[in-house]
């Protein structure tokens, strides 16, 4: 564990992100102080009842009791009444600061590049924005503040030891020294420790989340079992990776109790040995072993609240790991514009290969020009979707650039180049909402007969209507109460609905049957004259019909042109042509 | 979700069967845990008794008296060592014998969640929202669990309570009676705090499950979310949420602070009262003053249980929150029934029989009404029909991952429901559109850990078109897919659930446009050799292209809850004019398009 990262510096840094977290905490400290200041009065009374009032011979005076018990009672309340006061600000203030935090951080999840989020294993994702964070929280309710009041405390009784007996009080401050040493020792264990746990936790949660998912798959293919064993050996690596943390901590905790014992026993020894000979009573040797006692009681506080710091720190540690990847696309903040109506593109010498392996396109320079219908075809891996998500910048080449609209795309800002650009993935992911709030996505002012032009003009009216609650009706996780083929529908209507300069498709409809497949192209070809359409072709008529088709093999860009002249040329093209013409037309 | 029927009372009796029923299943660890606890009450004692033993045996005799300290020094720093060295084992016991049955149970909870949700139908889970599914395994595992953390603690203290209120009523029996009122005044503040914020932990629980329910959904759909350009509005979205958790763990935290300090203060209020109360026994001479002073540090001795007591109160309350979402799960009871029929595996090809199959999705429209379906063995079917007309559905009755509401399906005479758990799988093979792969190598994605030989995995995968991109892989099929592993295209992924389904020689194999996502040329090609695989399978596809309605020997046509007709390509063109408008579009299309260019 580097420095850097040592718990304190992270827990500082919490505080900057999420400056709630410390607003106003000097005065909920004085005010913690203070009610615990008053509470210890009443001791003090009650002690003084005993001594001046019950214990004197010669009868009680009953009104001196009720006048110190009183006071006691008013001392008492008072404050109770401060620290609770105190409580409620940072119940307030670290449920705030947690709740902006964890926003902060799914901000910035979301924010991550598609491949990451999507490469990454979800349960375990979810786990930063939900257990991490609740881990946090339960050392800023009690933990942080306990710790400075404890700290003080501490800090106080070895004042006092002072004032009362400068030699015994060498004999505490050493042993208070060399104890926090060790703690440190130990508490970078535990740290280590605690990070495990938490790397534990969401590895847990991810083959957890990852075996729900995949009931339909599970239950098909009847591997319940190995399913239930997958999720139970990772739970056990679970539980002894939490029980030995601990254990290490219990121990930690309980050494506070047998440093205590040495420290009182060592005050003895030394009382002793100092002897009266040096002034030494046996009235202040006493005195001196509540102080002791005084002093090891807010220790173990601070002791048992680092153990939960610790926790603390290391779901924080995963949540700054989120926090401190650098977004992957930032506006530059002289942004370059596009430019107004129909949108065209320019691939320059790019490249792109995902962090793990080889280029999964290269070389590829091309011109679309504004107003121009582009199909794309290629065999499976051959970067047509690679290409896709390129052109609509959902990644960033790894060399050369990709210009839109007359800049660079990199130089755009993205809420510009979302509203003018519209991508529509095979996989229509849709929100388990209505079909309203889903296309909506697209444009969120959209009225409702916006929206039902959306898709009168896409040839879907019919299909809206005859939905039990038509636009209001609810689509399930995941859109799950639709066919795939629907949800396709929605998806493009969600597109759609935005007016999109550049619209791109990446086989955006081949789960819909052919007639509608057919009717939709001839739709969009008819509203998007004027504007720009490049289309990831699951089908032949769609290669055909286009001005001109961009044909992708093992990455590269190798033959482009219109149709009839590929055709003529008898390569690539001409060979997945003859393909298709087998599997559509020899019925 | 505020439980009204909820009273102080039905908190105490569902708290104390949660707790039984934790403890029961590990009853060493929590009774170890106790004795911890005990052991650390009587340290308590004991080092005070020890204190008063090293002062009047050592520190008045050496310093005020001028006794030699030779000999006495060693035996007084030993015992206050001894004493809490045995202390701080009581500590270790009590704290790790706690932690060992609190994260145990958690582990048995989570592993019989899974086994429990892994029995239930898919209409269940159809209900849920897998992010919210996920919360009640996480969040509301370890809220329903949090009690068992300070339970061994709080049994061990109330021993020492029931002693010190034995001690005092000896002492006093008026004395006594002040303390047990006072006790109980304590309890009651204690429990109504405990019911008053069951509520509300119940509301947080919801929320938390919310979180969780956006976060998952939101990542799920990081690619659209991104493409659209709404990063923002999903994130205000998960904010709303957020804060919903945030404002009522105030109220929740707030409550318990206010009913904290009440319980706080009791003790010392009772302290003082009976203080008064003593002085007038004093007085009267019913008490002598030692005996007051005692009962005073007992009582004070008493402040840190009874504040005890709220605390696994107050934790007994979340729990119960937590844990009710829990129990929610454990009581859905849609299990799917299975029989004890075991699969013909090796018998060749099925036929099938789908008979007045009627069905809807939890009750909602009929997407089937009166559906018939018959297949010969060996046979290959493409099921064909406009978008949304129950195509996908059908898959999934042939597949039984849901049950007909009327009628039934049969595989060679017997009924799906007839065939055991395990035996299922082995008659039927289902291919799904969205290819889902295990974080997991290519070979394990295959297998799915059953024990196959490297031949029937290549086999398999050269079938499913995929043997090509799999021995580019950087470890060929020992490579790692998901998680930091190698990220594959559509095609790819659904080529490798293909070979997953084909390895197993299914009597029936059922593809769900389960090749959607591979070029036209791969996926002619896949079909072919599927063909002439001669596979001990009868294949239902579910298909648009032409090309894969060739392959099929037979073709349903789909429309309107049930099967229009069913019959050879040839035939249902004539037939069937719907059948003809859809198959024909593309073609039809294309022709358009040549007139135009021509």
């Amino acid at each position: 564990m580097s420095d850097e990262r040592a718990t304190g510096k992270v827990l500082g840094r919490a505080m900057r992100l999420a400056p709630a977290l410390k607003r106003g905490l000097r005065l909920t400290l004085v005010m913690a102080m203070l009610g615990q200041a008053i509470t210890v009065v009443t001791p003090v009374v009650i002690q003084m009842i005993i001594d001046d009032e019950i214990l004197v011979s010669g009868g009680i005076d009953m009104s001196g009791v009720l006048t110190k018990a009183g006071l006691a009672l008013i001392a008492l309340t008072v404050g109770v009444v401060v620290a609770r006061a105190a409580v409620l600000r940072l119940i307030r203030s670290s449920a705030t600061g947690l709740s902006d935090l964890r926003t902060l951080t799914f901000r910035h999840l979301l924010r991550r590049s598609v491949l990451h989020v999507e490469a990454d294993r979800r349960g375990d994702l979810v786990s930063r924005v939900t257990s991490d964070v609740t881990t946090l929280q339960e050392f800023m309710e009690w933990g942080g503040v306990g710790l400075v009041i404890a700290a003080s405390q501490v800090l106080l009784a070895l004042g006092v030891m002072v004032f009362y007996e400068w030699r015994l009080a060498v004999v505490a401050l050493i042993g208070v020294v060399l104890y926090l040493v060790l703690m440190r020792w130990f508490q970078r264990v535990l740290a280590r420790n605690y990070d495990r746990v938490r790397t534990e936790v969401g590895r847990s949660m991810g083959v957890l989340s990852e075996s729900i998912s995949a009931i339909p798959v599970v239950r098909a293919y009847g591997i319940e079992q190995t399913t239930k064993e997958k999720v139970a050996d990772a739970l056990e690596t679970r539980f002894w990776t939490e029980f030995r943390t601990a254990r290490f901590g219990n121990i930690l905790f309980s050494s506070a109790e047998v440093f205590a014992g040495a420290l009182t026993a060592a005050v003895v020894v030394a009382g002793i040995l100092i002897g009266t000979s040096q002034g030494m009573t046996a009235g202040t040797l006493v005195a001196f072993l509540f102080l002791t006692n005084l002093l090891i009681e807010p220790l173990q506080i601070v002791v048992e609240t680092l153990d939960f710091a610790q926790s603390a720190a290391s779901g924080l540690r995963r949540i700054l790991g989120v926090l401190d990847a650098e977004p992957d696309m930032v506006d530059p903040a002289d942004p370059d514009h596009l430019r107004a109506g129909g949108l065209g593109a320019r691939f320059h010498e790019v490249g792109f290969s995902y962090t793990t392996g080889d280029e999964v396109l290269c070389d590829l320079t091309v011109d679309i020009p504004v107003g121009s219908r582009m199909a794309v075809v290629g065999e499976t891996g051959s970067g047509k979707t690679t290409f896709a998500k390129l052109l609509v910048r959902l990644l960033d080449p790894t060399r050369g650039s990709v210009w839109i609209g007359g800049a660079n795309a990199t130089r755009v800002p993205l809420a510009e180049l979302r509203e003018r650009v519209a991508f529509v993935p095979q996989e229509g992911f849709l929100f388990d909402d209505t079909i309203a709030t889903n296309v909506r996505y697209g444009r969120p002012e959209a009225s409702d007969a916006e929206i039902w032009t959306a898709f009168h003009e896409l040839g879907l009216g019919a299909w809206v209507e005859g939905l039990p609650q038509g636009l209001d009706t609810r689509v399930g996780e995941r859109g799950g109460n639709l066919s795939a083929g629907e949800r396709q529908l929605v998806a493009l209507v969600r597109a759609w609905i935005g007016s999109p300069d550049l619209l791109v498709l990446d086989e955006a409809t081949s789960a819909v049957d052919p007639a509608l497949d057919v009717a939709l192209r001839q739709a969009i070809e008819r509203l998007i004259e004027g504007r720009t359409s490049v289309t990831i072709a699951h089908r032949l008529a769609t290669a055909e019909g286009s001005d001109e088709v961009l044909v992708f093999d093992r990455g590269r860009l190798v033959e482009r042109g219109h149709h009839r002249d590929l055709l003529a040329r008898g390569g690539h093209y001409a060979a997945l042509y003859a393909d298709w013409v087998s599997g559509t037309r020899a019925l | 979700m505020y439980s009204k029927q909820m009273t102080p009372w039905s908190v105490l009796r569902d708290g104390s069967r949660l707790i039984w029923r934790f403890v029961r299943r590990h009853p060493t660890s929590f009774w170890l845990a106790v004795t911890g606890a005990a052991g650390f009450a009587a340290a308590i004692i004991a080092s005070a008794w020890v204190i008063g033993w090293v002062t009047d045996g050592l520190i008045i005799p050496v310093l005020d008296q001028g006794v030699d300290p030779e000999g006495l020094i060693l035996p007084a720093a030993g015992a206050i060592l001894a004493v809490a060295i045995f202390k701080a084992a009581a500590i270790v016991l009590r704290r790790t014998s706690a932690g060992w049955l609190q994260f145990r149970t958690r582990q048995d909870v989570r592993n019989d969640l899974l086994t429990h949700q892994l029995s239930l139908r898919m209409s269940w889970f159809n209900r849920q929202a897998v992010g919210d599914l996920l919360a009640v395994a996480d969040s509301d595992v370890d809220q329903g669990t949090g009690v068992l953390a300070p339970l061994p603690y709080g049994t061990g203290v109330t021993l020492l309570l029931f002693g010190s209120t034995a001690m005092i009523t000896f002492i006093d029996p008026w004395l006594g009676l002040g303390a047990v009122i006072g006790l109980i005044v304590v309890l009651i503040v204690d429990v109504r705090g405990s019911w008053i914020t069951y509520a509300l932990w119940e509301e947080v629980q919801a929320a938390r499950g919310e979180v969780s329910a956006v976060a998952h959904e939101s990542f799920d759909g990081a690619l659209t979310v991104k493409s659209l350009g709404r990063e923002d509005y999903v994130s205000d979205r998960f904010g709303v949420v957020s804060d919903k958790v945030r404002d009522r763990l105030i109220r929740v935290n707030s409550t318990w602070a206010s009913y904290q300090a009440v319980v706080r203060v009791l003790p010392q209020v009772m302290i003082i009262s009976l203080l008064v109360v003593g002085a007038v026994r004093v007085d009267a001479g019913a008490v002598t003053p030692g005996q007051l002073v005692t009962v005073t540090y007992l009582l004070a001795l008493l402040a840190f249980p009874v504040q005890l007591i709220g605390f696994v109160l107050w934790d007994l309350a979340g729990s119960l929150a937590g844990w009710r979402r829990v129990q929610e799960v454990f009581n859905a009871d849609e299990h799917v029934a299975y029989g004890e029929a075991v699969s013909r595996s090796g018998a060749g090809p099925a036929s099938v029989l789908g008979a007045t199959v009627g069905f809807s999705y939890g009750g909602n429209e009929k997407v089937f009404d009166d559906l018939n379906l018959h297949l010969t063995a060996g046979t290959t079917l493409a099921v064909v029909g406009p978008t949304a007309s129950g195509k996908s559905t059908l898959s999934l009755l042939l597949a039984r991952l849901w049950d007909p509401d009327v009628g039934d399906v049969h595989l060679d005479g017997a009924d799906l429901r007839s065939f055991s758990l395990s035996e299922l799988p082995k008659e039927v093979s289902y291919v799904a559109q969205d290819a889902f792969l295990f974080d997991d190598s290519v070979a394990g994605n295959v297998t799915l850990g059953e024990p196959f030989s490297d031949i029937e995995l290549r086999t398999a995968a050269r079938l499913a078109g995929a043997e090509g991109f799999i021995s580019e892989l950087p470890d060929g099929y020992e490579t790692q897919l998901g998680e930091r592993g190698v990220t594959l295209s559509g095609g790819q992924r659904q080529r490798i659930a293909l070979a997953r389904a084909l390895i197993r020689k299914p009597r029936l194999l059922i593809l769900d446009d389960a090749t959607s996502a591979v070029d036209p040329s791969v996926e002619a090609e896949i079909l072919r050799s599927l063909k002439s695989a001669a596979l001990p399978s009868t294949i239902v596809v579910v298909a648009y292209r032409p090309a894969s309605i060739r392959l099929a020997d037979e073709v349903v046509y789909v429309d309107e809850k049930r099967v229009v007709a069913q019959g050879r390509h040839d035939d249902l063109l004539r037939s069937t004019p719907g059948y003809a408008r859809l198959v024909q579009a593309y073609e039809e299309d294309a022709a358009r398009m040549s007139e135009e260019a021509s």
